[in-house]
């Protein structure tokens, strides 16, 4: 994004705040102060891009991920790279799929209505208003009724459908769930995005994941960022943050960071921690602050994304068009569940390599039966689940003493997916598996995979078990914030990017009304 | 090999490659005609006369810019994407700046596979004594104040001066007549400015199969100045030297360079997958960016057979070489996967995370290949079930490398790296029917996709292999002429793997 004339503040300037991420949590946040006088500058650890400069190519365009090294363990190692974290100016809007179905508001009060998981402090009413805010602010794509909540009204015509949508629809009709469009963070007209100029109608060339080159689909660069420099923001990209200093009184007086090689070190009065469900708890376990909880990586959470995938006798090409325009949430808490929580469905198209990782890795496919897998990719769409994940303590994130370029001890995360999440999966593999089936599949392939971190700086009422308070406030620190997923108390059902953006907006106001 | 004739979306094509050759100063496409001729079998020799030159006007500009921009456009109106820049000494200079704008996407050229240079002059301004540089500037500058051509005792003279042996008088003729026709005007460019133009850093390194071929008896531009011009911008090339030979090797030793063109392409750049001309076709066009261009030009070149690893040991990376085809069995024209590999794991490329029970990437292909030691000494069948035993963690490599469980997950990582390079080749994309890539040129308004529904095509789409809309009625599984195997199945199958 254009940075060129940007207001520019001075290390030994005490700013008012410095956001750690320009992503979901960061760059909302960033605006949001902006807008109201602040001085505030945004610590990117990645690069500034030209979006027009992304590549389709899956190969290179990595550019925009987090591809630095993590350690995964447990039953079910996460597999990170392409699949989570963002790198860049816009963090992970840059390669996310702009997939936003709402929160449900039971899922922000599932141990309350199960006994399982935990609740959020927050009133799902006030969550909404923010939501609200967002979309209207970003532009989002949906149906003219969305059948689980008729009051809901999307500003724009949803995304056109593809084969995978076609198939989608039609085995849900088959087998008796309702699906339609889906909300897509994308505008499907021109729109004029303040501060930024206008971005032009989606044009269904499928590569959301690879970086959207023409600015349709929403991400921090072409909407929040524009708006927060604009308004007086300064962002400083390649900016490596490693640590942390408190003054006398315990409250954060200073950002350390290393840009092009050299450490600086940010003054400023107040810190936002939006770097993500695994570099904040890493950042925070490095500099050994906010966690007198000893909760700080601890309910690490992915969602269940698991895909079933069909051989058509027609050609589905399912690389054109949004990969994933249809959605039900009929699933959201299934009649027959014996599990606490639900998924949602949506449609799914795929890039080659992509689905190559998931066949492999998920799939154990190799040699010829891989080989004869690609050789009908054309062939083949599927659906795929984001699915309920409960908290666990044990699935946690912790340091490894193998250090990273910047002296940070590499993150090592473990995960086991527990009984209500293999529940899940096995009630969502049979849905999923009828839906593709009476779309006219002739032979199916479950791949099991998950998405999203969540839940390492979870969100509380008590001290003693949560490192945020309801506001997004650390505990221990009063003048550090965090928002991002990491402060989710549970992994609602939702793909993250749309509460992250809508908490992030909220946390702003929370600060500004602490006088903080 | 056969010129055999087929038909690829109504444009005729054979499938020889082609040689676009660039010609020297004052000469034409007709110092080509030897090569055309002795080639015939092999390739479609193609001469492109160069503005100023042969039947070519000056009007379209005699800059090396100009130079360049022409010969891209006559290559595109060829249609050829599977072809070799052939340049003789000025021409060379052209050759390397088409492909250097060709692997970089920015020429919207595709299908570059390798480079010859016979006597070529380089990108970086041409080694020439003063007082030659001073006599031909004089010739040129009398004929654009004459009738616009040099003199007849001036040809005469710059042909003798530029042969290690006197030509067949067949070819004297030829080379003389070349030398009046041409313009003038091109002269003086070349001279003034064209020769002087130091191109180097935009050229770069040319990481491509190269031919450098040199007279012995020639001037500037022998051996020793290929040596120190050329050379250095094409890592990957080899060096000729013709005994003997002066500077106008096309007329004076065609059988030769015959011999070392066929060579060249069936050692060093033959051998790989390519792409059909309409898919070619496809990356060349407007619809794809010039960025994701150059990075599918860069991996459809040839693999070097030389390669030597960079990670792995020689028993290490031979091991690799035979997991690799097991775990990724390629077509009849399969490419160095485990080369590439190897090379990134060089780099350290990372995927952003490993399995906390290994050691890091490199050292965890060294272990994992170290513990498949024998697997040379096993037949193929042998080979798939001890990868099994591998994936079901049934397999206990010896003490000393990784534990069964590292195994299994080292072997996960590796069939991913694997698989994943095959697909990324443009090769594989056509094979496969992916064209995703070309869903949007250097505009803001990108093209992306507007047929999204099943079984429906875009005009611009390239055929793809196999049938493209599939009889539904159809129920046998059936392979085509390219050996893909369709995917009709009757019944209907489930696999459920975790």
């Amino acid at each position: 994004m254009r940075l060129d004339g940007m207001r520019t503040y001075d290390d030994s300037e005490v700013v008012d705040a410095v956001v750690i991420g320009t992503g979901a949590g960061g760059a909302p946040i960033l605006a949001s102060l902006a807008s109201r006088g602040l001085r505030v500058v945004a610590l990117e650890a990645g690069a500034n891009f030209d979006a027009s400069k992304y590549t389709s190519d899956e190969t290179e365009a990595v550019a925009i991920n987090w591809m630095e090294e993590r350690l995964s363990d447990g039953e079910n190692p996460t597999a990170f790279g392409q699949n989570n974290s963002g790198k860049g100016v816009g963090g992970s809007t840059l390669h996310w799929g702009a997939f936003t179905p709402r929160p449900d508001a039971r899922d922000l009060k599932l141990k309350t209505d199960s006994g399982l998981g935990e609740d959020w402090p927050i009133d799902p009413d006030e969550l909404t208003g923010y939501i609200e805010k967002v979309e209207k602010f970003v532009g989002v794509a949906g149906p003219a009724h969305y059948p689980w909540d008729p009051t809901r009204r999307y500003d724009l015509p949803p995304v056109a459908r593809n084969a995978s949508s076609d198939m989608m629809i039609r085995g849900c009709e088959a087998v008796g769930i309702t699906a339609t469009d889906g909300p897509a963070a994308l505008v499907t007209r021109d729109w004029h995005q303040p501060e930024h100029g206008v971005r032009p109608a989606c044009a269904n060339c499928g590569s959301c994941h690879q970086g959207c080159r023409s600015g349709a689909k929403v991400s921090m660069d072409t909407t929040y960022l524009p708006l927060a420099v604009a308004k007086g923001a300064e962002i400083r990209a390649d900016s490596m943050v490693h640590g942390i200093e408190l003054d006398a009184s315990g409250r954060v007086s200073a950002v350390v960071y290393t840009r092009n090689g050299i450490e600086h070190r940010q003054r400023t009065k107040a810190l936002f921690l939006c770097a993500g469900g695994v570099e904040t708890p890493r950042l925070l376990l490095h500099t050994g602050l906010a966690n007198s909880s000893d909760q700080v990586g601890r309910n690490y959470m992915a969602h269940g994304a698991t895909q079933v995938w069909g051989k058509f006798p027609t050609e589905m090409r399912s690389h054109r068009g949004y990969p994933s325009s249809i959605i039900t949430e009929d699933t959201v808490r299934p009649a027959d569940a014996d599990f606490a929580g639900g998924y949602l469905i949506q449609s799914l198209g795929v890039v080659p390599l992509t689905l190559s990782t998931t066949l492999a890795r998920g799939g154990g496919l190799w040699g010829r039966d891989m080989v004869d897998m690609m050789d009908s990719y054309r062939y083949m769409a599927g659906v795929g689940i984001n699915a309920e994940c409960l908290p666990h303590e044990d699935n946690r994130l912790t340091l490894t003493d193998e250090l990273d370029d910047f002296g940070i001890p590499k993150a090592r995360i473990s995960f086991t997916a527990h009984d209500n999440e293999d529940a899940i999966e096995k009630h969502a593999i049979r849905t999923m598996t009828s839906i593709v089936e009476a779309a006219g599949a002739t032979s199916t392939t479950v791949l099991a995979r998950t998405a999203h971190t969540i839940g390492t700086a979870r969100m509380g009422t008590s001290a003693d078990s949560a490192v945020v308070d309801a506001d997004g406030r650390s505990f221990d620190i009063p003048n550090l914030w965090i928002a991002d997923n990491s402060v989710f108390p549970s992994a609602v059902i939702a793909n993250p990017a749309l509460a992250i953006m809508a908490l992030a907006l909220r946390t702003a106001d929370r600060f500004v009304a602490a006088g903080a | 090999m056969s010129a055999a004739r087929r038909t690829v979306q109504g444009v005729p094509h054979d499938d020889r490659p082609t040689l676009f050759c660039l010609h020297a100063l004052g000469s034409s496409a007709r110092e080509f005609d030897a090569l055309r001729e002795l080639l015939a079998d092999d390739f479609d020799v193609v001469g492109i006369d160069l503005p100023g030159f042969g039947e070519a006007s000056a009007a379209t500009g005699t800059s090396v810019d100009e130079m360049v921009g022409h010969v891209v456009r006559k290559i595109r109106r060829h249609g050829s994407t599977r072809f070799v820049l052939v340049g003789h000494s000025m021409g060379g200079k052209i050759a390397s700046l088409v492909a250097a704008r060709t692997l970089d996407g920015s020429s919207g050229l595709f299908g570059l596979a390798g480079v010859v240079l016979l006597a070529g002059s380089p990108p970086s301004p041409e080694p020439m004594g003063d007082d030659a540089r001073a006599q031909m500037l004089s010739w040129a500058r009398a004929g654009i104040s004459g009738d616009g051509h040099l003199a007849t005792a001036d040809a005469r003279t710059f042909i003798d001066d530029n042969v290690g042996a006197p030509l067949s008088p067949e070819n004297d003729d030829r080379a003389l007549s070349d030398v009046l026709r041409s313009a003038a005007e091109a002269w003086l460019a070349w001279f003034e400015r064209g020769s002087l133009e130091d191109r180097a850093a935009e050229v770069g390194i040319l990481d491509v199969p190269a031919l450098i071929v040199a007279g012995g008896s020639d001037g500037p531009l022998g051996e020793a100045g290929q040596r120190e011009h050329n050379l250095p911008m094409y890592p990957r090339a080899t060096l000729e030297v013709l005994a003997g030979a002066g500077h106008l090797l096309p007329l004076e030793r065609p059988d030769e360079l015959a011999d070392l063109i066929r060579v060249f392409w069936r050692e060093r750049v033959g051998s790989g997958p390519f792409v059909s001309p309409g898919f070619g076709r496809v990356i060349g066009s407007g619809r794809t960016s010039s960025q994701t261009r150059a990075i599918l030009a860069g991996r459809a070149l040839p693999d070097d057979p030389d390669y030597t690893p960079q990670v792995l040991d020689a028993a290490q990376f031979a091991t690799l070489r035979l997991v690799a085809e097991r775990v990724v069995p390629q077509g009849p024209a399969p490419f160095d996967i485990a080369g590439r590999v190897d090379a990134a794991l060089a780099r350290g490329v990372s995927d952003g995370w490993r399995n906390a029970a290994l050691p890091p990437d490199q050292e965890a292909y060294r272990l994992g290949l170290d513990a498949l030691d024998d697997f040379a000494t096993l037949d193929d069948e042998a080979k798939d079930s001890r990868i099994q035993a591998i994936v079901d963690q049934q397999y206990a490599p010896r003490a000393g490398t990784l534990t069964a469980e590292q195994m299994t997950l080292w072997f996960e990582d590796c069939r991913v790296d694997l698989t994943r390079t095959w697909l990324a080749h443009p090769a594989t994309m056509e094979r496969i029917g992916f064209d995703g890539f070309a869903n949007g040129g250097d505009v803001i308004r990108i093209q992306g996709f507007t047929e999204l529904g099943a079984d429906r095509r875009e005009a611009w789409e390239p055929a793809m292999p196999g049938p493209s809309a599939r009889d539904t009625g159809a129920s046998t599984t059936e392979t085509t002429d390219t050996g893909i195997t369709d995917t009709g199945i009757t019944d209907t199958e489930k696999e459920t793997v975790r």
